[in-house]
Protein backbone atom coordinates (compact mmCIF):
# COMPACT_ATOMS: atom_id res chain seq x y z
CA UNK A 1 0.00 0.00 0.00
CA UNK A 2 2.72 2.47 1.00
CA UNK A 3 4.71 1.60 -2.11
CA UNK A 4 1.66 2.16 -4.30
CA UNK A 5 1.09 5.54 -2.67
CA UNK A 6 4.68 6.52 -3.33
CA UNK A 7 4.29 5.56 -6.95
CA UNK A 8 1.15 7.58 -7.18
CA UNK A 9 2.73 10.68 -5.73
CA UNK A 10 5.72 10.37 -8.03
CA UNK A 11 3.55 10.18 -11.09
CA UNK A 12 1.12 12.93 -10.28
CA UNK A 13 3.76 15.32 -8.98
CA UNK A 14 5.00 15.75 -12.51
CA UNK A 15 1.88 17.62 -13.37
CA UNK A 16 -1.26 18.01 -11.20
CA UNK A 17 -5.18 18.39 -10.64
CA UNK A 18 -8.97 17.48 -9.43
CA UNK A 19 -12.65 15.89 -9.37
CA UNK A 20 -16.20 15.83 -7.68
CA UNK A 21 -18.51 13.58 -5.41
CA UNK A 22 -21.97 12.95 -3.89
CA UNK A 23 -25.15 14.11 -5.55
CA UNK A 24 -27.70 16.49 -4.06
CA UNK A 25 -31.38 16.20 -4.81
CA UNK A 26 -32.88 19.46 -6.03
CA UNK A 27 -36.25 21.10 -6.22
CA UNK A 28 -37.22 23.68 -8.75
CA UNK A 29 -39.34 26.76 -8.27
CA UNK A 30 -39.87 28.34 -11.63
CA UNK A 31 -36.56 28.12 -13.41
CA UNK A 32 -34.53 28.09 -10.20
CA UNK A 33 -33.00 24.84 -8.95
CA UNK A 34 -32.12 24.60 -5.28
CA UNK A 35 -30.87 21.74 -3.12
CA UNK A 36 -33.70 19.86 -1.48
CA UNK A 37 -33.32 20.30 2.26
CA UNK A 38 -35.47 20.35 5.38
CA UNK A 39 -35.81 23.65 7.15
CA UNK A 40 -37.21 22.35 10.47
CA UNK A 41 -35.02 22.18 13.56
CA UNK A 42 -36.13 18.58 14.02
CA UNK A 43 -37.58 16.64 11.14
CA UNK A 44 -40.54 14.58 12.33
CA UNK A 45 -41.10 11.02 11.19
CA UNK A 46 -43.58 8.22 11.84
CA UNK A 47 -43.26 4.45 11.63
CA UNK A 48 -45.98 2.14 10.41
CA UNK A 49 -47.49 -0.03 13.09
CA UNK A 50 -47.04 -3.27 11.17
CA UNK A 51 -44.10 -5.61 11.19
CA UNK A 52 -43.25 -8.49 8.90
CA UNK A 53 -42.01 -12.01 9.50
CA UNK A 54 -38.88 -11.70 11.60
CA UNK A 55 -39.23 -7.99 12.32
CA UNK A 56 -41.84 -6.52 14.66
CA UNK A 57 -43.04 -2.95 14.36
CA UNK A 58 -40.98 -2.05 17.43
CA UNK A 59 -37.83 -3.64 15.98
CA UNK A 60 -38.46 -1.83 12.74
CA UNK A 61 -38.72 1.51 14.53
CA UNK A 62 -35.55 0.82 16.50
CA UNK A 63 -33.56 -0.03 13.35
CA UNK A 64 -34.77 3.06 11.50
CA UNK A 65 -34.07 5.23 14.52
CA UNK A 66 -30.52 3.86 14.57
CA UNK A 67 -30.17 4.89 10.94
CA UNK A 68 -31.35 8.40 11.80
CA UNK A 69 -28.94 8.54 14.72
CA UNK A 70 -26.06 7.70 12.38
CA UNK A 71 -26.73 10.71 10.19
CA UNK A 72 -27.49 12.92 13.19
CA UNK A 73 -24.12 12.02 14.70
CA UNK A 74 -22.09 13.50 11.86
CA UNK A 75 -20.16 16.20 13.72
CA UNK A 76 -19.85 18.53 10.76
CA UNK A 77 -23.55 18.50 9.88
CA UNK A 78 -26.52 20.00 11.63
CA UNK A 79 -29.61 17.94 11.01
CA UNK A 80 -31.86 16.38 13.63
CA UNK A 81 -34.87 14.11 13.67
CA UNK A 82 -37.76 13.25 15.95
CA UNK A 83 -39.71 10.02 16.04
CA UNK A 84 -43.33 11.05 16.59
CA UNK A 85 -45.04 7.70 16.89
CA UNK A 86 -46.54 4.71 15.16
CA UNK A 87 -49.19 5.19 12.51
CA UNK A 88 -51.61 3.08 10.53
CA UNK A 89 -50.68 5.11 7.46
CA UNK A 90 -48.49 3.48 4.84
CA UNK A 91 -45.59 4.98 2.92
CA UNK A 92 -46.45 6.90 -0.23
CA UNK A 93 -49.84 8.04 1.02
CA UNK A 94 -50.00 11.74 0.33
CA UNK A 95 -51.07 12.64 3.84
CA UNK A 96 -48.62 15.31 4.91
CA UNK A 97 -46.64 13.12 7.30
CA UNK A 98 -43.33 11.40 6.68
CA UNK A 99 -43.84 7.69 7.10
CA UNK A 100 -41.36 4.84 7.19
CA UNK A 101 -42.73 1.36 6.85
CA UNK A 102 -42.96 -1.99 5.21
CA UNK A 103 -45.09 -2.33 2.14
CA UNK A 104 -45.47 -5.14 -0.37
CA UNK A 105 -44.57 -3.90 -3.83
CA UNK A 106 -44.32 -6.99 -6.04
CA UNK A 107 -44.12 -4.80 -9.14
CA UNK A 108 -40.84 -3.46 -7.78
CA UNK A 109 -39.29 -6.84 -7.26
CA UNK A 110 -35.72 -5.56 -7.65
CA UNK A 111 -36.17 -2.71 -5.21
CA UNK A 112 -35.45 -3.27 -1.53
CA UNK A 113 -36.46 0.20 -0.49
CA UNK A 114 -37.12 3.62 -1.90
CA UNK A 115 -37.69 7.18 -0.81
CA UNK A 116 -40.22 9.56 -2.23
CA UNK A 117 -40.87 13.24 -1.66
CA UNK A 118 -43.83 15.51 -2.09
CA UNK A 119 -42.61 19.01 -2.84
CA UNK A 120 -44.56 22.23 -3.09
CA UNK A 121 -43.38 23.57 -6.42
CA UNK A 122 -44.38 27.14 -5.56
CA UNK A 123 -42.22 27.36 -2.46
CA UNK A 124 -39.73 24.54 -3.02
CA UNK A 125 -40.51 23.19 0.45
CA UNK A 126 -40.74 19.52 1.28
CA UNK A 127 -44.29 18.62 2.28
CA UNK A 128 -43.43 15.06 3.27
CA UNK A 129 -41.04 12.26 2.51
CA UNK A 130 -41.92 8.60 2.79
CA UNK A 131 -39.68 5.56 2.77
CA UNK A 132 -40.87 2.07 2.01
CA UNK A 133 -39.14 -1.23 2.60
CA UNK A 134 -40.32 -3.90 0.26
CA UNK A 135 -41.86 -6.71 2.30
CA UNK A 136 -41.59 -9.17 -0.58
CA UNK A 137 -38.00 -9.55 0.67
CA UNK A 138 -37.01 -11.02 4.02
CA UNK A 139 -35.53 -8.63 6.58
CA UNK A 140 -33.42 -8.80 9.70
CA UNK A 141 -32.59 -6.54 12.60
CA UNK A 142 -30.06 -8.93 14.13
CA UNK A 143 -27.07 -7.11 15.56
CA UNK A 144 -24.60 -9.05 13.45
CA UNK A 145 -26.92 -9.50 10.49
CA UNK A 146 -28.57 -12.63 9.20
CA UNK A 147 -27.00 -14.32 6.20
CA UNK A 148 -30.37 -15.16 4.71
CA UNK A 149 -31.98 -11.74 5.10
CA UNK A 150 -31.36 -8.12 4.17
CA UNK A 151 -30.19 -5.88 6.97
CA UNK A 152 -32.91 -3.36 7.71
CA UNK A 153 -30.68 -0.79 9.38
CA UNK A 154 -28.29 -0.73 6.42
CA UNK A 155 -31.04 -0.10 3.90
CA UNK A 156 -32.64 2.43 6.26
CA UNK A 157 -29.36 4.33 6.53
CA UNK A 158 -29.19 4.52 2.72
CA UNK A 159 -32.79 5.72 2.42
CA UNK A 160 -32.35 8.27 5.18
CA UNK A 161 -29.49 9.64 3.10
CA UNK A 162 -32.08 10.33 0.42
CA UNK A 163 -34.47 11.63 3.07
CA UNK A 164 -31.95 14.34 4.01
CA UNK A 165 -31.43 15.28 0.37
CA UNK A 166 -28.67 13.14 -1.06
CA UNK A 167 -28.86 11.34 -4.38
CA UNK A 168 -26.83 8.32 -5.33
CA UNK A 169 -23.10 7.97 -5.23
CA UNK A 170 -21.21 6.17 -7.99
CA UNK A 171 -18.34 5.13 -5.76
CA UNK A 172 -18.56 1.38 -5.91
CA UNK A 173 -17.47 -1.64 -7.80
CA UNK A 174 -19.31 -4.73 -9.01
CA UNK A 175 -18.58 -8.02 -10.67
CA UNK A 176 -20.40 -10.68 -12.59
CA UNK A 177 -20.20 -13.91 -10.64
CA UNK A 178 -19.12 -17.09 -12.40
CA UNK A 179 -22.47 -18.65 -11.54
CA UNK A 180 -24.34 -15.62 -12.84
CA UNK A 181 -25.66 -12.49 -11.18
CA UNK A 182 -24.06 -9.19 -10.39
CA UNK A 183 -22.80 -8.32 -6.97
CA UNK A 184 -21.04 -5.48 -5.26
CA UNK A 185 -17.35 -6.08 -4.55
CA UNK A 186 -16.89 -2.93 -2.54
CA UNK A 187 -18.45 0.48 -2.21
CA UNK A 188 -17.15 3.79 -0.98
CA UNK A 189 -20.48 5.25 0.05
CA UNK A 190 -23.66 4.18 1.79
CA UNK A 191 -25.38 6.07 -1.02
CA UNK A 192 -24.10 3.61 -3.62
CA UNK A 193 -27.37 2.28 -5.02
CA UNK A 194 -26.77 -1.45 -5.24
CA UNK A 195 -27.33 -3.60 -2.19
CA UNK A 196 -24.28 -5.27 -0.71
CA UNK A 197 -26.36 -8.40 -0.29
CA UNK A 198 -28.05 -10.43 2.40
CA UNK A 199 -26.49 -10.51 5.82
CA UNK A 200 -24.10 -7.62 5.24
CA UNK A 201 -24.29 -4.75 7.71
CA UNK A 202 -21.51 -2.52 6.36
CA UNK A 203 -23.93 0.17 5.22
CA UNK A 204 -24.85 0.97 8.79
CA UNK A 205 -21.67 3.07 8.82
CA UNK A 206 -21.27 6.26 6.81
CA UNK A 207 -18.23 6.79 4.63
CA UNK A 208 -16.40 10.03 3.81
CA UNK A 209 -18.42 10.63 0.65
CA UNK A 210 -21.67 10.41 2.64
CA UNK A 211 -20.32 12.64 5.38
CA UNK A 212 -19.12 15.28 2.94
CA UNK A 213 -22.50 15.19 1.20
CA UNK A 214 -24.63 15.73 4.28
CA UNK A 215 -22.21 18.27 5.72
CA UNK A 216 -22.34 20.29 2.53
CA UNK A 217 -26.14 20.33 2.75
CA UNK A 218 -26.37 21.13 6.47
CA UNK A 219 -22.99 22.61 7.41
CA UNK A 220 -22.34 22.89 11.10
CA UNK A 221 -19.75 24.83 13.04
CA UNK A 222 -16.63 25.53 11.07
CA UNK A 223 -17.21 22.94 8.35
CA UNK A 224 -17.05 25.48 5.55
CA UNK A 225 -13.98 27.13 7.02
CA UNK A 226 -12.01 23.98 7.62
CA UNK A 227 -12.71 22.09 4.43
CA UNK A 228 -12.02 22.91 0.82
CA UNK A 229 -13.63 22.49 -2.56
CA UNK A 230 -12.50 21.87 -6.07
CA UNK A 231 -14.33 23.03 -9.12
CA UNK A 232 -13.84 22.50 -12.79
CA UNK A 233 -15.31 21.34 -16.02
CA UNK A 234 -15.19 18.16 -18.06
CA UNK A 235 -14.79 18.80 -21.78
CA UNK A 236 -14.43 16.85 -24.98
CA UNK A 237 -13.13 18.76 -27.98
CA UNK A 238 -13.90 21.95 -26.10
CA UNK A 239 -17.54 21.05 -25.43
CA UNK A 240 -18.83 20.31 -21.95
CA UNK A 241 -19.45 16.68 -21.01
CA UNK A 242 -22.62 16.19 -18.98
CA UNK A 243 -22.86 13.42 -16.42
CA UNK A 244 -19.23 12.43 -16.02
CA UNK A 245 -18.32 10.94 -12.65
CA UNK A 246 -15.52 12.96 -11.10
CA UNK A 247 -13.52 11.51 -8.24
CA UNK A 248 -11.22 13.36 -5.87
CA UNK A 249 -8.69 11.18 -4.14
CA UNK A 250 -6.60 12.53 -1.30
CA UNK A 251 -3.39 10.48 -1.28
CA UNK A 252 -2.52 11.69 2.20
CA UNK A 253 -5.72 10.48 3.85
CA UNK A 254 -6.81 7.83 1.36
CA UNK A 255 -10.26 9.43 1.24
CA UNK A 256 -12.27 9.34 -1.98
CA UNK A 257 -15.12 11.73 -2.61
CA UNK A 258 -16.96 11.93 -5.89
CA UNK A 259 -19.36 14.06 -7.84
CA UNK A 260 -20.76 14.64 -11.29
CA UNK A 261 -20.29 17.15 -14.08
CA UNK A 262 -23.93 18.13 -14.17
CA UNK A 263 -23.52 21.90 -14.02
CA UNK A 264 -23.95 24.11 -17.02
CA UNK A 265 -21.45 23.22 -19.72
CA UNK A 266 -20.18 20.16 -17.86
CA UNK A 267 -19.08 21.97 -14.71
CA UNK A 268 -18.69 20.36 -11.31
CA UNK A 269 -17.86 21.30 -7.75
CA UNK A 270 -16.94 18.98 -4.91
CA UNK A 271 -17.03 20.48 -1.45
CA UNK A 272 -16.17 19.06 1.95
CA UNK A 273 -12.67 17.95 1.05
CA UNK A 274 -9.81 17.78 3.48
CA UNK A 275 -7.58 20.71 2.48
CA UNK A 276 -4.67 19.58 0.40
CA UNK A 277 -3.72 17.99 -2.86
CA UNK A 278 -6.09 15.66 -4.69
CA UNK A 279 -5.80 13.36 -7.65
CA UNK A 280 -8.68 13.81 -10.05
CA UNK A 281 -10.13 10.99 -12.08
CA UNK A 282 -12.99 11.36 -14.56
CA UNK A 283 -14.96 8.36 -15.75
CA UNK A 284 -18.13 7.62 -17.71
CA UNK A 285 -21.21 6.15 -16.03
CA UNK A 286 -21.18 3.39 -18.60
CA UNK A 287 -21.99 0.58 -16.19
CA UNK A 288 -24.97 2.15 -14.46
CA UNK A 289 -28.66 2.79 -14.73
CA UNK A 290 -28.26 6.44 -15.55
CA UNK A 291 -31.89 7.18 -14.74
CA UNK A 292 -31.23 6.25 -11.14
CA UNK A 293 -28.78 9.14 -10.81
CA UNK A 294 -30.25 12.04 -12.70
CA UNK A 295 -32.56 13.07 -15.46
CA UNK A 296 -30.62 11.72 -18.39
CA UNK A 297 -30.94 14.44 -21.00
CA UNK A 298 -27.61 14.84 -22.76
CA UNK A 299 -25.65 12.45 -20.53
CA UNK A 300 -22.42 11.33 -22.22
CA UNK A 301 -20.98 7.92 -21.34
CA UNK A 302 -18.86 7.34 -24.42
CA UNK A 303 -15.48 8.61 -23.36
CA UNK A 304 -12.35 7.20 -21.81
CA UNK A 305 -11.37 7.25 -18.16
CA UNK A 306 -9.08 10.22 -17.67
CA UNK A 307 -6.70 11.22 -14.93
CA UNK A 308 -6.07 14.91 -14.67
CA UNK A 309 -2.33 15.34 -15.18
CA UNK A 310 -1.75 17.55 -12.15
CA UNK A 311 -2.70 17.45 -8.50
CA UNK A 312 -5.45 19.87 -7.55
CA UNK A 313 -5.28 21.57 -4.19
CA UNK A 314 -8.49 22.10 -2.24
CA UNK A 315 -7.68 25.23 -0.21
CA UNK A 316 -8.89 25.47 3.38
CA UNK A 317 -12.08 27.50 3.49
CA UNK A 318 -12.16 28.04 -0.25
CA UNK A 319 -12.33 26.49 -3.68
CA UNK A 320 -9.66 25.68 -6.22
CA UNK A 321 -9.30 27.68 -9.35
CA UNK A 322 -11.50 26.18 -12.01
CA UNK A 323 -9.76 23.72 -14.30
CA UNK A 324 -10.79 21.75 -17.36
CA UNK A 325 -10.42 17.98 -17.62
CA UNK A 326 -10.21 17.01 -21.24
CA UNK A 327 -11.53 13.55 -22.10
CA UNK A 328 -11.21 11.53 -25.29
CA UNK A 329 -13.84 9.40 -26.97
CA UNK A 330 -13.56 5.65 -26.60
CA UNK B 1 -9.47 -5.18 4.03
CA UNK B 2 -12.09 -2.51 4.69
CA UNK B 3 -14.17 -1.06 1.87
CA UNK B 4 -12.32 2.22 2.19
CA UNK B 5 -8.93 0.59 1.94
CA UNK B 6 -10.11 -1.45 -1.01
CA UNK B 7 -11.17 1.72 -2.71
CA UNK B 8 -7.94 3.51 -2.05
CA UNK B 9 -6.00 0.59 -3.39
CA UNK B 10 -8.27 0.33 -6.41
CA UNK B 11 -7.94 4.01 -7.16
CA UNK B 12 -4.20 3.85 -7.04
CA UNK B 13 -4.25 0.82 -9.28
CA UNK B 14 -6.15 2.92 -11.80
CA UNK B 15 -3.60 5.69 -11.59
CA UNK B 16 -0.71 3.40 -12.33
CA UNK B 17 -2.45 1.94 -15.31
CA UNK B 18 -4.01 -1.24 -14.00
CA UNK B 19 -7.61 -0.34 -14.69
CA UNK B 20 -9.77 -0.32 -11.60
CA UNK B 21 -13.43 -1.14 -11.70
CA UNK B 22 -16.60 0.43 -10.41
CA UNK B 23 -20.33 0.26 -10.87
CA UNK B 24 -23.80 1.28 -9.79
CA UNK B 25 -27.59 1.18 -10.31
CA UNK B 26 -30.90 2.54 -8.66
CA UNK B 27 -32.34 3.09 -5.14
CA UNK B 28 -31.25 0.13 -3.08
CA UNK B 29 -31.62 -2.55 -5.65
CA UNK B 30 -30.83 -6.12 -6.39
CA UNK B 31 -29.44 -5.83 -9.91
CA UNK B 32 -30.43 -8.10 -12.78
CA UNK B 33 -28.30 -9.25 -15.63
CA UNK B 34 -29.39 -8.18 -19.08
CA UNK B 35 -30.58 -11.61 -20.23
CA UNK B 36 -32.49 -12.04 -17.00
CA UNK B 37 -34.23 -8.74 -17.63
CA UNK B 38 -35.16 -9.76 -21.18
CA UNK B 39 -36.55 -13.05 -19.95
CA UNK B 40 -38.50 -11.56 -17.08
CA UNK B 41 -40.07 -8.74 -19.09
CA UNK B 42 -43.41 -9.43 -20.74
CA UNK B 43 -42.88 -6.63 -23.23
CA UNK B 44 -39.79 -5.02 -24.73
CA UNK B 45 -40.63 -2.11 -26.99
CA UNK B 46 -38.89 0.67 -28.83
CA UNK B 47 -41.10 3.71 -28.91
CA UNK B 48 -41.66 7.38 -28.43
CA UNK B 49 -43.39 8.97 -25.45
CA UNK B 50 -46.44 10.88 -26.57
CA UNK B 51 -48.28 11.62 -23.34
CA UNK B 52 -47.59 11.96 -19.62
CA UNK B 53 -50.62 11.69 -17.38
CA UNK B 54 -50.11 12.10 -13.62
CA UNK B 55 -52.96 10.76 -11.54
CA UNK B 56 -53.92 10.09 -7.96
CA UNK B 57 -54.14 6.39 -7.43
CA UNK B 58 -57.03 4.75 -5.61
CA UNK B 59 -57.16 4.49 -1.88
CA UNK B 60 -53.46 5.17 -1.57
CA UNK B 61 -53.90 8.83 -2.44
CA UNK B 62 -50.51 8.76 -4.04
CA UNK B 63 -49.43 10.27 -7.32
CA UNK B 64 -48.16 8.12 -10.13
CA UNK B 65 -47.85 8.82 -13.83
CA UNK B 66 -49.23 6.83 -16.71
CA UNK B 67 -47.01 7.23 -19.74
CA UNK B 68 -48.28 6.63 -23.26
CA UNK B 69 -45.80 5.30 -25.75
CA UNK B 70 -46.25 4.99 -29.49
CA UNK B 71 -44.63 1.71 -30.45
CA UNK B 72 -42.05 1.97 -33.20
CA UNK B 73 -40.88 -1.62 -32.86
CA UNK B 74 -42.22 -4.49 -30.76
CA UNK B 75 -39.05 -6.32 -29.79
CA UNK B 76 -40.65 -8.83 -27.45
CA UNK B 77 -44.35 -9.49 -26.97
CA UNK B 78 -47.30 -8.16 -28.94
CA UNK B 79 -48.18 -4.76 -27.61
CA UNK B 80 -50.11 -3.22 -30.51
CA UNK B 81 -49.43 0.31 -31.63
CA UNK B 82 -49.64 1.96 -28.22
CA UNK B 83 -48.33 0.94 -24.82
CA UNK B 84 -49.24 2.38 -21.45
CA UNK B 85 -46.94 2.00 -18.50
CA UNK B 86 -46.65 3.66 -15.14
CA UNK B 87 -43.93 5.13 -13.04
CA UNK B 88 -44.06 6.46 -9.48
CA UNK B 89 -44.54 10.16 -8.98
CA UNK B 90 -45.78 13.06 -11.02
CA UNK B 91 -47.13 16.53 -10.52
CA UNK B 92 -50.72 17.48 -9.81
CA UNK B 93 -51.37 21.14 -9.26
CA UNK B 94 -48.59 22.69 -7.22
CA UNK B 95 -47.49 19.41 -5.64
CA UNK B 96 -44.92 17.13 -7.17
CA UNK B 97 -44.16 13.65 -5.91
CA UNK B 98 -41.00 11.93 -7.00
CA UNK B 99 -39.25 8.75 -6.04
CA UNK B 100 -35.49 8.97 -5.83
CA UNK B 101 -33.92 6.87 -8.56
CA UNK B 102 -37.12 6.30 -10.52
CA UNK B 103 -37.15 7.31 -14.18
CA UNK B 104 -39.03 10.34 -15.42
CA UNK B 105 -40.26 10.83 -18.94
CA UNK B 106 -41.22 13.70 -21.19
CA UNK B 107 -43.20 13.78 -24.41
CA UNK B 108 -40.86 13.14 -27.31
CA UNK B 109 -38.49 10.85 -25.40
CA UNK B 110 -37.35 7.93 -27.53
CA UNK B 111 -36.76 4.82 -25.47
CA UNK B 112 -36.43 1.09 -25.37
CA UNK B 113 -38.44 -0.18 -22.42
CA UNK B 114 -38.46 -3.49 -20.63
CA UNK B 115 -41.91 -3.76 -19.08
CA UNK B 116 -43.09 -6.14 -16.43
CA UNK B 117 -46.69 -6.84 -15.52
CA UNK B 118 -49.45 -8.71 -17.27
CA UNK B 119 -52.70 -7.09 -18.39
CA UNK B 120 -55.00 -5.80 -17.06
CA UNK B 121 -52.36 -4.35 -14.75
CA UNK B 122 -50.54 -1.36 -16.19
CA UNK B 123 -46.89 -2.42 -16.23
CA UNK B 124 -43.86 -0.80 -14.60
CA UNK B 125 -40.43 -0.68 -16.24
CA UNK B 126 -38.44 -3.69 -15.05
CA UNK B 127 -36.64 -2.72 -11.85
CA UNK B 128 -37.78 0.85 -12.56
CA UNK B 129 -34.62 2.45 -13.92
CA UNK B 130 -32.98 -0.86 -14.87
CA UNK B 131 -35.53 -1.40 -17.61
CA UNK B 132 -35.12 2.00 -19.25
CA UNK B 133 -32.77 2.55 -22.18
CA UNK B 134 -32.64 5.90 -23.96
CA UNK B 135 -32.23 6.25 -27.71
CA UNK B 136 -30.02 9.13 -28.79
CA UNK B 137 -28.52 10.25 -32.09
CA UNK B 138 -24.80 10.58 -32.56
CA UNK B 139 -23.07 13.11 -34.77
CA UNK B 140 -23.58 10.89 -37.80
CA UNK B 141 -27.30 10.54 -37.15
CA UNK B 142 -27.06 6.94 -35.96
CA UNK B 143 -29.50 5.80 -33.29
CA UNK B 144 -27.61 4.66 -30.22
CA UNK B 145 -28.94 3.04 -27.06
CA UNK B 146 -27.70 4.13 -23.63
CA UNK B 147 -26.59 3.06 -21.16
CA UNK B 148 -24.31 0.47 -22.74
CA UNK B 149 -25.11 -3.14 -21.96
CA UNK B 150 -22.84 -4.67 -19.34
CA UNK B 151 -21.29 -7.94 -20.49
CA UNK B 152 -22.38 -11.05 -18.64
CA UNK B 153 -18.91 -12.56 -18.77
CA UNK B 154 -17.72 -13.40 -15.28
CA UNK B 155 -15.35 -10.90 -13.73
CA UNK B 156 -15.11 -7.32 -12.59
CA UNK B 157 -17.26 -4.76 -14.32
CA UNK B 158 -14.67 -2.16 -15.25
CA UNK B 159 -16.06 1.32 -15.52
CA UNK B 160 -14.78 3.05 -18.64
CA UNK B 161 -14.02 -0.23 -20.40
CA UNK B 162 -13.33 0.98 -23.94
CA UNK B 163 -15.14 -2.00 -25.41
CA UNK B 164 -18.38 -1.05 -23.65
CA UNK B 165 -20.02 1.52 -25.86
CA UNK B 166 -23.59 2.50 -26.62
CA UNK B 167 -24.95 0.00 -29.14
CA UNK B 168 -26.63 0.95 -32.35
CA UNK B 169 -30.36 0.46 -31.98
CA UNK B 170 -30.43 -2.28 -34.61
CA UNK B 171 -27.73 -4.27 -32.82
CA UNK B 172 -29.42 -3.76 -29.47
CA UNK B 173 -32.76 -5.06 -30.71
CA UNK B 174 -31.12 -8.03 -32.41
CA UNK B 175 -29.47 -8.87 -29.13
CA UNK B 176 -32.75 -8.70 -27.23
CA UNK B 177 -34.57 -10.81 -29.82
CA UNK B 178 -31.84 -13.43 -29.75
CA UNK B 179 -32.11 -13.74 -25.98
CA UNK B 180 -35.91 -13.81 -26.10
CA UNK B 181 -35.89 -16.57 -28.73
CA UNK B 182 -33.72 -18.73 -26.49
CA UNK B 183 -36.25 -18.32 -23.71
CA UNK B 184 -38.01 -21.60 -22.90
Amino acid sequence: MRRALTLLVMIVSLTAQPAQAYLHLTSSTGSKQTPLTWNQARVRWFATDRGVAGVTAAQFQTAVAAGFATWEAVPTASVAFQFVGFTSAVPFDDDGISTFGFDAQPDLDRVLGATSFVVDTLTGEIVESDVFFNSIFTWSTAAAGDASRFDLQSVATHEIGHFVGLGHSAIGETEIRPDGGRRVIASGAVMFPISLGRGITADRTLQPDDIAGVSDLYPDGDFDDTTGAISGRVVRNGTGVIGAHVIAFNPKTGVIIGGFSIGEGGTFQIAGLTPGAHVIRVEPLDDADIDSFFSPSGIDVDFQVTLFPRLIVAPEGGASDRFDVSVRPK
Amino acid sequence: MTNRKRWSAAFIAGVIGVMYAASLSAMVVVPAEFSEMVTASELVVHGRVVEIRPQIVGDRRTIETVVTLTVLDAIKGQPGTTVYFRVPGGQIGRYRRFMVGAPEFAAGDEVVLFLKGRPPAVPFPFGLSQGVYRVVRDGDGRSLVTPPVVSEAAGRVVRGDVSRRPLELSAFTRNVRAIAERQP
